[in-house]
């Protein structure tokens, strides 16, 4: 019998193949060029708009971050493609295998079944990577208009996306083999995918524990990334998830073992990643990689909050869907947790819009706790939470200082040539590609 | 050695919730024989052959190697089970598939040339299997089985799509294997065609062991149960079942 390390060679060479072979993957890289390409194209067009082009007023886009206004939105074509078109080629590739009866086969060599998913998981990455490509061209279009780049931002960005297919990956290759058949599976895995949006609606009608939920939802999960923010408890949980979906896929890969047996261990795979994932959500380290600071306070601002040692609670008196709570947790708390470990808040609200709770005598109202003092007031805004806190602290705010403030890099190009690239170059390339693919293996 | 006892499966139970489709089946298989597992369509055989590769677990039973019981991995050392009605890497062409069974099953490198040119599958080589016809598909599958490295081979329905003509060259092709040494467990449901190739046969009916040996113990079972002599294979297994 053949050694593990040349049969799983062997393996990733079929998986490879069997990817190659799959219209599904080669369907995926012809749609992501022009749904990425619009997005960049859009992007910079309006980015180029507010940075003066065409008359517009020159200054509207001094602050402009290329993380925020190109490389968010760009990147988010790939957040559809890992929702609706990823998960049919992870699919195919996994559940392959059962359908042509090569399983009955390929089980009968005894290499061990997370070594099967490991190659299945290798080969999915690499056709992703694949697929990224556009990414890259949209980058390279990007440097050759002048535009400006800032290399940890992006890579933050691009984490976060190779994070959001790694679960897809998890998600597709468990689905797989739990269902018969492969349509069954699709429905799964687009389950999980509209439940997600189901629980952001309840977070922000509800608010309290599906707003923590939300939080570690993919999408959530990739907003923090593709705004610069790197968060430990993110990255640990979503690898958890991505080990977790792996191991379940094998576990029900090996046909042969009593599915009395498999379901408890899938039990015991779930359990162990509940409680790592539980463990995880307590870790507080990120890290802000984008240029303009965009998840952070201004240093000096920082070093003071660090130095209040004393808890800080805070109970906020507004609705989930009013958008002052939506400012308040964009402009201040996001950043605030960062700084100060020991920050609790607390929303109160009657209902989920706050409409028709402004005339009650608290609503609007932020009530300060920090170690026994207290304040109210109904202000929102970053300055004004900053202020309060620093009262309450005893400490004067520190000076302004306008040293290191992110001044923002306007380019007023349009995209030129982008839709020639993405629009017929790239179809054409996959085109082309796929031809000499499909042709080779034959 | 020929003739000598190879494995033996004791006592396998496969229950699907509250049917039973294998109850105590117990048989020999020994070295280098040419064993046809014969029965009915739904008696169990391709059951009994999932359950031994290990591709079904099975509610009780073993399988022993002289005393000592071979678990799930030491059986994939042992005996290679090749199913029915499968098409492989559907989009792969023939020859890729049989160079990755060799190499991921660490096959009989030295045997392909001639197992792909006594079953006639030269011009098949460059075509994607999924597009073979049924006859073809399942000479390609002998192939897979007949370069596997394991010392015993378990075909289910070896014969089934293929015309007159292949089927007796497949079946010579699969008796000179065993006559190299390879030992072949053959599930058949055409008692006629058994009776051509196989050494030994155990008779299976209702997920039951109904008889086991020779053409002529069989019949010789048979006489005993009816009272009277079996003329073949066909009638001995009418009378045991």
């Amino acid at each position: 019998m053949r050694s593990r390390s040349a049969a799983w060679r062997w393996l990733v060479r079929k998986e490879w193949r069997e990817l190659l072979s799959a219209r599904a993957f080669w369907l995926m890289l012809l749609l992501t060029g022009p749904l990425v390409g619009e997005t960049f194209i859009s992007s910079v067009r309006a980015y180029a708009e507010l940075s003066g082009l065409h008359g517009t007023a020159a200054g509207v886009g001094e602050a402009f971050s290329p993380l925020i206004g190109v490389w968010s939105p760009t990147f988010s074509a790939y957040e559809i493609v890992a929702a609706f078109l990823f998960p049919f080629v992870v699919i195919r590739v996994v559940s392959g295998d059962r359908q042509s009866g090569a399983a009955k086969l390929e089980l009968q060599q005894p290499l061990p079944a997370s070594a099967r998913i490991a190659a299945k998981a290798v080969v999915l990455l690499a056709g992703w990577l694949l697929a990224s490509l556009g990414a890259l061209v949209a980058l390279l279009l990007w440097k050759s208009y002048g535009g400006s780049t800032h290399g940890p931002e992006i890579a933050a960005v691009a984490l976060g996306h190779l994070l959001n297919a790694g679960l897809t990956i998890a998600l597709g290759a468990a689905a797989a083999q739990l269902a018969e058949h492969p349509a069954t599976a699709a429905i799964l895995t687009l389950g999980f995918t509209v439940s997600t949006w189901a629980v952001h609606i309840a977070a922000a009608v509800r608010g309290g524990l599906w707003e923590r939920l939300a939080g570690y939802t993919p999408p959530a999960m990739v907003a923090g990334f593709q705004h610069g923010l790197v968060r430990l408890d993110v990255v640990l949980i979503a690898l958890v998830l991505v080990a977790a979906g792996l191991a379940l896929s094998a576990v029900w890969m090996r046909l042969g073992v009593a599915v009395r047996r498999r379901a408890l261990e899938s039990f015991a795979v779930l359990g162990a990643a509940a409680l790592v994932i539980i463990a995880a959500s307590w870790l507080r380290p990120s890290w802000d990689l984008s240029e303009s600071r965009y998840n952070s306070f201004a240093p000096a601002d920082e070093q003071k909050l660090q130095r209040i040692r004393a808890p800080l609670r805070l109970e906020v008196h507004l609705a989930p869907e009013d958008p002052r709570r939506f400012e308040l947790e964009r402009h201040a708390l996001r950043k605030l947790r960062r700084v100060m470990p020991d920050l609790r808040v607390r929303y109160v609200s009657q209902t989920s819009v706050g409409l028709f709770e402004q005339t009650s005598q608290h609503y609007g109202e932020i009530h300060y706790d920090l170690d026994g003092r207290t304040a109210v007031n109904r202000l929102t805004s970053a300055e004004a939470v900053l202020e309060t806190i620093y009262e309450l602290a005893g400490t004067p705010p520190p000076p302004q200082n306008d040293e290191g403030v992110f001044r923002g890099h306007p380019l007023a190009v349009p995209p030129r040539g982008a839709g020639l690239v993405f629009h017929a170059v790239w179809p054409a390339l996959v085109l082309g590609s796929a031809w000499v693919a499909l042709r080779r293996q034959s | 050695m020929a003739g000598t006892p190879l494995l033996r499966a004791s006592g396998i139970q496969k229950q699907y919730g509250r049917v039973r489709a294998l109850e105590d089946v117990t048989f020999e298989v020994r070295a280098g024989e040419v064993l046809g597992l014969i029965g009915p369509n739904g008696a169990g055989k391709t059951t009994l052959l999932e359950c031994l590769a290990g591709v079904l677990p099975w509610s009780a039973g073993a399988l022993l190697q002289g005393e000592q019981v071979l678990h799930a991995q030491q059986r994939s050392a042992v005996l290679f089970y090749m199913p029915d009605a499968i098409a492989p890497w559907p989009a792969q062409p023939l020859g890729w598939a049989l160079d990755f069974a060799i190499g991921f099953f660490g096959g009989r490198a030295v045997l392909r040339d001639d197992v792909v040119g006594r079953l006639a599958l030269e011009p098949l080589l460059r075509a994607r299997i999924g597009t073979l016809s049924k006859g073809e598909r399942k000479r390609a599958l002998l192939a897979l089985g007949l370069l596997m490295p394991q010392p015993v081979l378990m075909v289910d329905e070896p014969f089934d799509g293929l015309d007159l003509k292949q089927s007796r060259e497949a079946a010579q092709t699969l008796r000179e294997h065993a006559a190299r040494g390879r030992t072949l467990l053959l599930s058949i449901h055409q008692i006629a065609e058994a009776a051509r190739i196989c050494d030994r046969f155990v008779l299976l009916s209702g997920g039951r062991v109904r008889g086991e040996g020779t053409l002529e113990e069989v019949r010789g079972l048979a006489a005993a149960r009816a009272g009277r002599p079996a003329a073949d294979l066909e009638e001995a297994f009418l009378a045991l079942t």
